[in-house]
């Protein structure tokens, strides 16, 4: 019998290297933005005042890392003044209260979605896919006139409350809900476990990736949040978030810009680390048409 | 698939409050709102707000622009995503490392980005490098229009990895023996490509187009990272003219503005969803 040999297929080197060439266009500016958070703020300083010279005989230099290894930029931040840290907390709680809120609310309606027949089930799931399809300057029509209504304009439940209601996350996790065999429930039945049982011990368990998935998902959301806060919280400087207020830190650049910019990444890399699994398994194993 | 329980109101109850109280009946409230003057009176006024809002310049100007770049950043995503996808699915089973780097600005927050953005696209910076040594003129990319560019190019950096991730997953999805059979049969590379790859993956390439076009409808984000809240007019986007107005209390407006837009955004994808449904019966 002839013994079959792997043949690595045409074009390999050259897909590689497409890809090779692709990966580093994606990495190169976060890893950027940590090796200039470890210059001097001075050297940060000087370099950013060489930007926005029209001077057809000027470049900026090319800098890949700092001169001096130095921790001052994050000394100056963490330590010294703390207003970026304090915008740095703010992201933080809203990011937290808004999953929380979440993971209360969407597995929940999610399972009544997919494993339940009730009246009026498919004109809700209807309602929620229309609401998934409209952009946030629709949104936030409705959503501003209950915050009046209610009275919370300008406080941090305005960003917080209308977000645990995301219907893009009901819909993500309905659609992997769906696709469980019915003879897991089933069986959960058989050994006398109700609705409330099955959905805790036996639903949730299963749904661990398409869970991962829509926490990190939510989570580079919520870290990323500008209009939400911009629009909600237009009177309230003290409660933006550090997202919204990055340029601003530019604009008055004191060299200790791309410190705040790493700390912000830091977090977003150890979620992704912690969940990557969980992105490609849940996204792979839902059905999404 | 349970029936009859009334428990599923437990489920329900939370999300379904919120839902309502958010979004569904104030979103009817609303349209009662846009067809009135806001005055103490609150007097009906049928569709002069919706006369005003269409003859206002700068809502025009940002309804156009938000509709430019959306049929820029969509359509690129979905093209690039899907050949990413199509080269990482030749590698297969490796290049995990090549779909992990691609899928993690997804993660990031794309406003500590902004930093990285605005030295590269400098006057000075590496781009302007580049075109100089192939012999090209410089460029001004974050004034004028030329800002569409970096603008475009974050949003695509950010949001490449997830539409890829959902194509590779679609194209592995496709069971090998067809594609054996087809090589069997002598069928090249094209021949394969259209007469299986494209016809499998309709599904998923409309829902890839949805969700991308979805984020670039609200595109803005971007716009204020690197143009800040009064940009050229070049990228002045639909956002910035809602928080104008909101700004100046002119609810009537927004709220007329608003439902302009959800009424193109509905008819659009209500196209594209017909479209879909005539092209894989046309395939099938």
């Amino acid at each position: 019998m002839q013994k079959l040999r792997y043949r690595p297929p045409r074009g390999h080197v050259l897909t590689r290297a497409l890809l090779l060439a692709l990966a580093l266009l994606m990495l190169i500016p976060v890893a950027v933005t940590f090796l200039y958070s470890f210059s001097s703020p001075e050297e940060i300083k000087a370099f950013m005042q060489t930007r926005g010279s029209y001077d057809d005989a000027k470049w900026m230099a090319v800098k890949l890392s700092p001169q001096v290894f130095s921790l001052n930029q994050y000394y100056e931040i963490l330590i010294r003044d703390n207003a970026v840290l304090r915008m740095f907390v703010n992201s933080a709680f809203y990011t937290v209260m808004i999953l929380l809120g979440q993971a209360v609310v969407v597995p929940m309606m999610a399972y009544a979605l997919s494993r339940f027949r009730f009246k009026g089930r498919d004109a809700l799931f209807f309602a929620i896919i229309m609401l998934m399809l409209l952009p946030f300057q629709v949104t936030m029509v409705p959503n501003v006139l209950t915050l009046e209504r209610l009275g919370i304009r300008n406080t941090v439940w305005a960003v917080i409350l209308p977000m645990w209601f995301a219907p893009f996350y009901i819909f993500l996790i309905r659609q992997f809900m769906l696709g469980l065999p019915n003879e897991l429930i089933e069986a959960g039945q058989v050994d006398g476990a109700g609705t409330i049982r099955c959905f805790f011990q036996i639903v949730l368990p299963v749904c661990r990736p398409v869970i991962g998935a829509a926490v990190a998902l939510s989570f580079a959301d919520c870290w990323n949040l500008v209009e939400q806060p911009m629009t909600y919280l237009n009177q309230r400087v003290d409660l933006q978030p550090l997202s919204v207020m990055f340029n601003q830190l530019v604009d008055s650049s004191s060299g200790i810009e791309f410190a705040g910019a790493a700390l912000y990444i830091l977090p977003a890399l150890f979620i992704y680390l912690y969940f990557l699994k969980d992105i490609l398994a849940g996204v792979q194993l839902t059905e999404l048409k | 698939m349970f029936t009859g329980k009334k428990s599923v109101w437990l489920f329900l109850l939370p999300g379904l409050l919120g839902l309502m109280l958010f979004y569904i009946v104030p979103f009817f409230g609303g349209i009662y709102y846009s067809l009135t003057d806001g005055s103490f009176r609150n007097a009906f006024v049928g569709m002069d707000n919706y006369i005003a809002v269409w003859q206002n310049p700068m809502f025009l100007l940002g309804l156009k622009n938000t509709m430019q770049l959306s049929l820029v950043c969509a359509p690129l995503v979905w093209v690039l995503s899907f050949a990413i996808a199509s080269l990482l699915n030749r590698l297969r089973p490796q290049g995990a490392f090549f779909r992990n780097s691609v899928l993690l600005p997804y993660l990031m927050p794309s406003s500590a980005m902004l930093l990285i953005w605005l030295v590269i696209f400098d006057y000075g910076g590496v781009v302007n490098r580049l075109l100089a040594a192939l012999g090209l003129n410089r460029v001004i990319w974050l004034e004028g229009a030329a800002l569409r560019v970096p603008v475009v190019l974050l949003f695509v950096w950010k949001n490449l990895g997830f539409a890829v991730i959902i194509f590779l997953s679609a194209l592995q999805a496709i069971p090998q023996p067809l594609y054996e059979y087809a090589r069997l049969e002598g069928a090249g590379f094209w021949r394969q490509t259209f007469g299986i790859t494209l016809p499998m993956i309709v599904p998923t390439a409309f829902l890839v187009i949805i969700l991308e076009w979805i984020n670039a409808f609200k595109i803005f984000k971007e716009v204020y990272f690197i143009g800040g809240a009064y940009p050229d007019e070049t990228v002045y986007t639909l956002q910035n003219y809602m928080n104008n107005m909101y700004g100046k209390l002119n609810y009537q407006n927004v709220t007329t503005a608003a439902y302009s837009f959800a009424v193109i955004v509905f008819a659009l994808f209500g196209a594209l969803f017909l479209m879909q449904r005539r092209l894989i019966r046309k395939l099938m």
